[in-house]
């Protein structure tokens, strides 16, 4: 009891803890890449604790749905956090969500999101929410399949069981061309999902081509801090999916301190690599034209499906 | 004799590289004239060997049976009268100055390497080595098709490159199977590939591979042979290409592209039977036929009309196939003998038709036989002959492909037939209308040197027609039957 | 060969036939004239790639030759005349399709499933150590051809062409071994040519209608 209630909470503060940094790894990356030096790795750590000391300013227009917003955006990112193995396969909290509870977790976040930017009344606010309903739609489908494809060949949707069964590679399916349709679906899943180019520039305020930035522009102060770093718990939680899911080898299996230990420099290190691909692609692409948005995102639906059909296709 | 075998094969590739280096039109007019004499030579040597009954084979590349021997028949001749007929149209174009004398070097070249990559393909005994020749003959002809360079030569060219290349990799596909499927019994080698051995052990290879494999070389092979409804870059080509290329293209690389077919077909046979490849290419065939019969009847080209013309006879072809049995086999194969012989006759008519007015369109020409006695008679003698009327070869084979038709599924037959007098009324209708009445337009003089050319061509052309209708001869008959035993028939000609 | 086990070699071959199968769905969603060349090549690479893996896994070494000149050829040569041609003509992008990005990538992954249910039966005949290759093959020359209609710049249809080649290749190599050295010289030879006259005529195609626009050439009508 005392053990799992332990690994939760150690759960929860790395996933907090890391968050931030990759984030900031990300933007290193494309500094370097960019030939400037960029601000440390450290950088949002610095601006999260400037943002809590910061006072808060709420429009008068606003209902309690701008002010509840960061809170329920952050918690429920969180929960999904946790239902997702980070270091050790079978998370002690699975029993109460598998990869459907994950996905729709993250969709209340989005959901309360979308309605904050409109909450203001802002011209900015509801252009935002708009394009990320649009977005958000076209991932959902994507993402579960993608899911899907992986859970078809371990015989379940649990997370913890996918993972825990192909770690130890007993009683699934190995296959390789669904498995690969499925990664590059995910992908490009979490490049839409956590608003990084080609979907969204995160660091632009242009109106023409804001779709996070534009909802949360009126939060500040803790606000502004909690919404932050929800969308970075967001960011590692899809990495954490990316690697832990198709990857997961050097994850710990039982509950061995060992093991966790072991089990949380391999993930900090394949998060890590994937947000420096992150941000050499971000380096590397434009922005697309949001109608053309939908054509990348179905590519994803497409492949994810193929990754599902190919599943029964090649048992026949 | 296998010696000979080379030596057909060599020598279009030898005067196509040598007809680079020619100075003057003269030695050029003798290059290619003593190519044609030794693609005569050595395609009697080859035909004459084969017939008595013996296989020619050089090592495990070359190897000349029956139906190898009846192409190189087909493609030494037409090939022959059609390098006489090209060296008298070029040599027309470059006295008028349409062409260069630089482009009429590298005409030839290509028109060389086009035969020279058609009679490779008809006598390599590897069924990849075949897919590579002909994928030769594809690209030259691209290049022959496109040459003179007008818009419509273009859109021609593009239209023939796109569906060509296409149906060539479909084909490929057909042939990768086929390797797929006998490498298991044959083992991965060379001697996978070999018709003969494939011959030897068709019983033995898988079923299902062959017949997807079968499919996919018709679809390939097919767009090349213009079946339906594959055939829509054949009109244009042969429309827009120089009249020598098109008289090539219909009387040679369609029969080729049905000579490949015909190889697949005689190694599925023995390995899923007959009722498999029979309805497939009868139905084709008909489809050919009625696309060509309706198309007929809107032409106001005359290039054109002899183009859907060809997918007409290809189709009447395949129905001959597809209908199978003794007769029904040796219908198929005379009509592609004595199609390649009219329709290359018609396009050298044609042609002259084109040098001698400018123009293309049918309504505005009369009077052929009253102004180029020996054009428009040979046009009009050609059409009866396509049109299938007796004494020529096309009327026996028609009657033949009926017959058996009808002694199998009578609806074939009947179809068949009104398909076929459609055809007969439309080709008729127009080309007697350009060929009879009085001449309305100017002619535009030839010189002497081009007519020499093109009326021996004409005269060679024109006897060879007459001959092979009217007489069967023994080499020719020597050759059918073996032909007809590859199919699983036997069969006895009087 | 022996040293690894044929489960985990197949799958290797299987995971480079996906990858390929990934390249030609990227294709398709392009519009930019630049990036489908550029994907080509990739797939291209790809393609060696496996070509190399099949001929270590096999001990037929031919095949080393046959990837080799696919990375001469495919990757490097036809690449550069391409993007050549693109330059001359100054077309960077497909502005309107014959089919949409969304409805041709359905048809692409119907194409997928219809080309492993025609090789179903005959999968079983194969060696054991690709047993999918002979589909995904038939998959991507599907694809390629379909690339072909659904589009309408000349150079992508070039490029369409070419994956099906590709598509070809695989299958003879992953399929059936490879052919005999001298008929894979034989289809270099002739993709090469092909790709030139190719170039050729697309640089006549502009010349004379001023745009490589294909929906343009309709003066030949019945």
């Amino acid at each position: 009891m005392i053990e799992s209630a332990l690994i939760i909470l150690s759960q929860a503060v790395a996933a907090l803890l890391v968050s931030p940094f990759i984030v900031g790894l990300i933007r290193k990356v494309k500094a370097r890449l960019q030939c400037r030096r960029g601000a440390g790795v450290l950088q949002p750590y610095y601006d999260l604790l400037k943002l809590f000391r910061k006072d808060v300013v709420v429009s008068t227009n606003t209902s309690w749905i701008f002010t509840a917003t960061p809170y329920i955006l952050f918690a429920s990112t969180l929960t999904a956090s946790l239902l997702v193995p980070i270091f050790l396969s079978k998370v002690p909290i699975n029993f109460a969500g598998d990869v459907i509870a994950v996905v729709y977790l993250l969709a209340l976040g989005t959901f309360f999101l979308i309605l904050a930017g409109l909450d203001a009344g802002s011209a900015f606010g509801g252009m935002g929410s708009s394009r990320e309903a649009i977005v958000a739609s076209l991932t959902e489908p994507a993402m579960i399949l993608s899911i899907f494809a992986v859970g078809l060949t371990a015989g379940s949707t649990n997370l913890s069981t996918i993972v825990h069964k192909t770690a130890l590679l007993q009683d699934i399916v190995t296959d390789p061309p669904p498995h690969l349709m499925a990664f590059v679906a995910l992908f490009i899943v979490t490049l839409a999902e956590t608003g990084r180019v080609p979907v969204d520039n995160p660091a632009t305020h242009l109106e023409l081509t804001m779709i996070h930035e534009a909802m949360v522009l009126e939060y500040s102060g803790r606000y502004l801090a909690l919404v932050e770093w929800a969308s970075a718990l967001k960011l590692l939680l899809f990495l954490t999916l990316l690697s832990n899911i198709f990857a997961p080898w050097g994850i710990a299996t039982e509950a061995e301190p060992s093991w966790m230990a072991l089990g949380v420099l391999v993930w900090l290190a394949k998060v890590s690599g994937l947000a420096v691909v992150i941000g050499v692609i971000e380096s590397m692409f434009a922005k697309l034209r949001l109608f053309r948005v939908t054509d990348l995102l179905g590519v994803a639906f497409i492949l994810s499906l193929l990754a599902v059909v190919f599943f029964y296709i090649l048992r026949v | 004799m296998g010696l000979a075998l080379i030596v057909l094969i060599a020598a279009p590739l030898v005067a196509g590289l040598s007809s680079l280096g020619v100075r003057t039109r003269r030695s050029m007019e003798g290059l290619q004239c003593a190519h044609a004499v030794v693609l005569l030579a050595a395609m009697s040597v080859v035909v004459m060997n084969v017939a008595e009954g013996s296989v020619i084979t050089v090592g495990i590349l070359l190897r000349a049976d029956a139906l190898s021997a009846f192409m190189d028949l087909m493609l030494a001749f037409v090939g022959a009268t059609g390098l006489l007929y090209a060296l008298g149209y070029m040599g027309e174009e470059v006295i008028r100055g349409h062409v260069l004398h630089r482009r009429y070097k590298r005409f030839f070249c290509l028109f060389n390497l086009y035969l020279f990559a058609m009679l490779l393909a008809a006598n390599v005994d590897n069924i990849a080595m075949m897919w590579i020749a002909i994928e030769g003959s594809t690209l030259s002809a691209a290049l022959l098709i496109g040459f003179e360079k007008t818009k419509a030569a273009l859109e021609a060219g593009w239209k023939y490159i796109i569906l060509s290349f296409v149906g060539i990799a479909l084909a490929l596909f057909g042939t990768v199977l086929v390797y797929y499927a006998s490498e298991h019994v044959l083992g991965v080698s060379m001697e996978a590939l070999r018709w003969e051995e494939l011959y030897r052990v068709a019983s033995d290879l898988n079923p299902t591979a062959l017949k997807l494999a079968f499919v996919f070389v018709l679809i390939g092979y097919g767009t090349k042979a213009g079946v339906a409804p594959m055939h829509t870059w054949l009109p244009d080509a042969h429309g827009e290409a120089p009249t020598p290329v098109s008289a090539m293209l219909s009387g040679l690389m369609l029969n080729l592209a049905l000579y490949a077919v015909l190889r697949f077909k005689s190694i599925v046979d023995r390995t899923v039977g007959v009722d498999f490849t029979g309805p497939i290419l009868l139905v084709l065939g008909l489809l050919s036929i009625t696309i060509a019969a309706i198309f007929l009847l809107v032409q106001r080209d005359y290039k054109r009309l002899f183009a859907y013309s060809s997918i007409e006879h290809v189709g009447i072809a395949l129905v001959g196939f597809g209908v199978g049995g003794p007769i029904g086999i040796f219908g198929g194969l005379f009509h592609m003998l004595n199609h390649a012989l009219a329709k290359s006759t018609a396009f050298y008519a044609a042609g002259m038709v084109l040098l001698r007015r400018g123009h293309k369109a049918i309504e505005r020409v009369t009077g052929l036989v009253r102004q180029m006695p020996l054009v428009g008679g040979s046009m009009m003698l050609a059409t009866l002959a396509l049109a299938g009327m007796p004494p020529f070869g096309l009327f026996v084979s028609e009657v033949l492909i009926a017959t058996e038709a009808y002694g199998q599924r009578p609806w074939v037959a009947y179809v068949f037939l009104c398909l076929l007098a459609v055809a007969f009324a439309t080709l008729l209708y127009q080309v007697s209308r350009m060929a009879m009445g009085e001449p309305v337009e100017e002619d535009i003089p030839v010189t002497d040197r081009t007519r020499r050319f093109t009326t021996s061509a004409l005269v060679a052309n024109l006897a060879a027609m007459g001959y092979a209708g009217t007489h069967m001869p023994g080499f020719l008959r020597d050759l059918f039957i073996p032909m007809t035993r590859f199919f699983g028939v036997i069969v006895e000609i009087p | 060969m022996g040293a690894i086990h044929p489960d985990i070699a197949s799958q290797m071959v299987d995971l480079c036939a996906a990858l390929l199968l990934l390249t030609c769905f990227a294709i398709i969603a392009q519009r930019r004239l630049s990036a489908c060349v550029d994907l080509f090549a990739l797939q291209s690479a790809f393609l060696a790639v496996t070509a190399a893996l099949v001929a270590f896994l096999t001990g037929i070494h031919h095949i080393y030759i046959a990837a080799l000149l696919t990375v001469i050829i495919k990757v490097i040569v036809i690449p550069r005349i391409l993007k050549k041609v693109i330059e001359r003509l100054n077309v960077t992008r497909e502005l309107v399709l014959n089919v949409n990005i969304p409805p041709s990538l359905l048809i692409c992954g119907a194409l997928v499933i219809l080309a492993f249910y025609i090789t179903q039966p005959i999968i079983s005949l194969g060696f054991l150590l690709t047993k999918d290759s002979l589909a995904i093959a038939l998959a991507i020359v599907l694809i390629g051809f379909f690339t072909m209609i659904a589009r309408k710049k000349a150079v992508t249809q070039v490029v369409g062409f070419l994956v099906m080649e590709n598509g070809l290749f695989l299958g003879a190599t992953a399929a059936a071994y490879g052919m005999p050295l001298i008929v894979e010289l034989g289809v270099f030879f002739d993709v090469l040519v092909a790709g030139l006259i190719i170039g050729i005529f697309t640089h006549r195609l502009q010349d004379t209608f001023d745009s490589v626009d294909t929906s343009k050439l309709t003066e030949l009508k019945e």
